[in-house]
């Protein structure tokens, strides 16, 4: 097992730290580049739909001042950057006096839920089928998974949630009750609390919007699996295994997949983006109020403060979870050691 | 030659019988090993050599019963001990391996599992075939004792293949082959991948460990040179055919097979360079092998006869056969006038 050195957490730490300074600088900038400011938007926001407003030239000069619009842009660069390291996110302007960090907070654990659920049934099941699709002893009927996890790959999410809730959560009935819930996260009526039923309730919510994830993500990893197995096979320590008399099933798992399964963790850190991406259209689909919903609501009320905000958490929970795998990697590689050069 | 120990036993441990070994192709199959036929004897070392391409590994792979497709083999028998190995259903064969027959492999660089430390590597094969073994402190001592064998220090028990130079990994290699003292050990190209140095304490080792342990071993190789300080006897292969097995002195002083003669003469010494005497070029495609025997295209004495029938395995002295048509006794005098020929080019 590699050891683990100090110096390399700390210069990968700094990375991490660079990542995140270098997304946060991005966000403060890009609205900036836009003609015109925040505050002359709203009130011409206002001035459509009310045809005059009072006072305009004191509302944005107070608004101005109150959101410290007049100060030197490095003042201001340096104020955002101190908010964003407290958390401090500033206010949703679709949602005021509601910060982002509270929208945020509310949203998130949905999400990671969400996407925590599918990616862990994707994960396992994808690469357990990749590993029995390059296995000699797959009985022979088992590789209809090929074309089959080929053809989901290519369906985008949102399409396939359409599919699902129109086959489950329609279609098929029992006793007059659609099988599957067509919207939501929990329960009509119910209060969030920690009770089993509450619990009970977001997983039967919470299967149909994670199938969809799961079905048009497995095959991707699935083929992945396959490919690398394939070459695994190759190796010359496997003829040394199958001629060391070995049980199959130990040859498979301790020497197979435990080596094909590395370049895939790596994957996976990297696809984590992607994901959250991913899932925004699934929790729509299903008016599933998680970062998705936020994300999309963000937009749709061009509420920069809460675009900015969620665009954030997402890129720290992305350059966290690559840390994470950085990290870690030398537990599960033996060739890869953190030691300091 | 100190390490040389002439072995006495009649006991035939390993039997070859009529082995033939296709590879398929779209173009047709490709002869890779065609029918051939030897014995090895309880505690001795039969060096099998040829040049690439030969067949000589995949003789061993088929001995071995891991013939990687497309190849396959196409009949033959294979004794171990009295145990027909081909007959062996897929768990028997399992338990057969490494008990009966095991494998030090070529280039040994790759040969072990990058994510699994030595220790385990060698417990896996001993738990695999003796069961679970529950007195760890006993197994411990049983692998230091191997390591010792094969010159391995015990601080590499618990390290990974990548911390080990390539000629630790190839005696972790042998030390794995000889674990659990099987009757015979085929070692593949098992030092070509090293450098001269390294290769002549490989090749100690080897026999030094067979000698210990008792076991016999088959040597492949392509180093003339290494193979007759190690060996008891030579087989030598060309083009998927044994063309001639004799105790190894006898190969060296008194080659029989034209394309032996050739060899042995193609040996550089210290004192003076020789060209390779074997013209390269003229071998023949494998899918449609010449008819008669195998060799006569490239070989210098070759007349009609060659090409009408196959030379079978003419037993000249005692254990030294050679299939050549030159020692049928009908043709004595066209062999005096070769071998004159070879004397004085």
């Amino acid at each position: 097992m590699g050891s683990f050195s100090l110096n390399y957490l700390l210069r990968r730490l700094l990375v991490f730290f660079l990542t995140v300074w270098v997304a946060a600088t991005l966000i403060f900038i890009i609205p900036r580049l836009a003609p015109g400011d925040p505050i002359q938007a709203m009130i011409a926001r206002m001035t459509q739909f009310e045809g005059y407003v009072e006072n305009a030239d004191l509302i944005i000069e107070a608004w101005r001042k109150r959101f410290g619009l007049d100060d030197p842009i490095y003042v201001q660069y340096l104020r955002f950057l101190g908010n964003t390291l407290r958390l401090d996110l500033g206010y949703s302007m679709a949602n005021f006096p509601a910060t982002v960090y509270e929208l945020v907070g509310r949203a998130l654990p949905w999400t990671i839920g969400l996407v925590g659920i599918a990616t862990f049934i994707f994960f396992t099941v994808g690469n357990l089928c990749g590993a029995l699709l390059a296995w000699y002893r797959t009985p022979k009927w088992l590789k209809v998974m090929i074309p089959m996890s080929m053809t989901f790959t290519s369906v985008p999410p949102a399409l396939f949630s359409l599919l699902l809730v129109y086959i489950f959560g329609f279609l098929i009935k029992i006793n007059e009750k659609p099988l599957f819930p067509q919207v939501g996260a929990y329960g009509r009526g119910m209060t969030p609390e920690f009770t089993l039923e509450f619990f009970g309730s977001i997983l039967y919510h919470g299967f149909l919007p994670a199938m969809s994830i799961v079905l048009v993500t497995f095959g991707f990893w699935a083929l992945g699996m396959r490919g690398m197995m394939v070459t695994i096979e190759g190796e010359d320590y496997m003829i040394l295994a199958q001629a060391k008399g070995l049980k199959p099933f130990y040859v498979l798992y301790r020497y197979m997949i435990r080596n094909a399964i590395l370049p895939q963790m790596t994957a996976l850190a990297v696809s984590i983006g992607t994901l959250i991406n991913g899932s925004v259209l699934v929790e729509i689909m299903f008016v599933y109020n998680g970062m998705g919903s936020l994300i999309y609501s963000g937009i749709a009320n061009q509420d920069f403060g809460l675009i900015q905000g969620t665009s954030f958490i997402l890129i720290v929970t992305s350059a966290l979870a690559v840390l994470i795998i950085d990290l870690t990697y030398p537990l599960i590689d033996p060739r890869i050691s953190l030691e300091g050069r | 030659m100190a390490e040389q120990k002439r072995h006495d036993s009649d006991r035939v441990v390993l039997s070859v019988d009529n082995l033939r070994i296709h590879y398929a192709t779209p173009q047709g199959d490709v002869i890779a090993v065609s029918d051939i036929s030897f014995n090895l004897y309880e505690g001795e070392t039969l060096g099998l050599v040829g040049e690439s391409g030969c067949g000589k590994s995949t003789t061993a792979y088929g001995i071995l019963q891991l013939v990687q497709p497309p190849g396959y083999i196409v009949h033959g028998s294979i004794q171990v001990d009295g145990t027909e190995v081909l007959n062996l259903e897929e768990e028997e064969l399992r338990k057969f391996r490494w008990t009966g027959l095991s494998l030090i492999p070529q280039g040994a660089m790759n040969s072990l599992n990058p994510t699994m430390r030595v220790k385990d590597q060698i417990i896996d094969v001993i738990e695999s075939h003796e069961g679970k073994q529950n007195d760890r402190e006993a197994l411990r001592e049983r692998i230091f004792e191997l390591f010792q064998n094969v010159g391995l220090p015990n601080r590499i028990y618990n390290m990974y293949p990548h911390e080990l130079s390539g000629g630790m990994k190839q005696r972790v290699c042998i030390a794995m082959g000889v674990a659990l003292h099987p009757t015979v050990v085929i070692a593949d190209e098992a030092t070509s991948a090293l450098d001269v140095v390294v290769q002549r304490i490989v090749a100690q080792t080897l026999v030094k460990v067979k000698d210990e342990i008792g076991v016999s071993l088959i040597v492949i190789g392509h180093d003339m040179g290494l193979l007759a300080q190690i060996v008891d006897r030579i087989a030598v292969m060309y083009a998927g055919k044994m063309v001639e097995i004799a105790p190894v002195e006898n190969v060296y002083a008194n080659p029989l097979h034209p394309y032996t003669q050739l060899l042995i003469d193609s040996i550089p010494s210290i004192k003076e360079r020789k060209p390779l005497k074997i013209t390269e070029g003229i071998t023949h495609d494998p899918r449609n092998p010449p008819s008669g025997c195998i060799f006569r295209l490239r070989c210098p004495f070759a007349w009609e006869h060659c090409a009408d029938a196959e030379p079978p395995p003419f037993i000249v002295e005692d254990k030294h056969e050679v299939a050549c048509h030159l020692y049928d006794e009908q043709f004595e005098e066209r062999r005096t006038n070769a071998l004159a020929t070879l004397a004085n080019p």
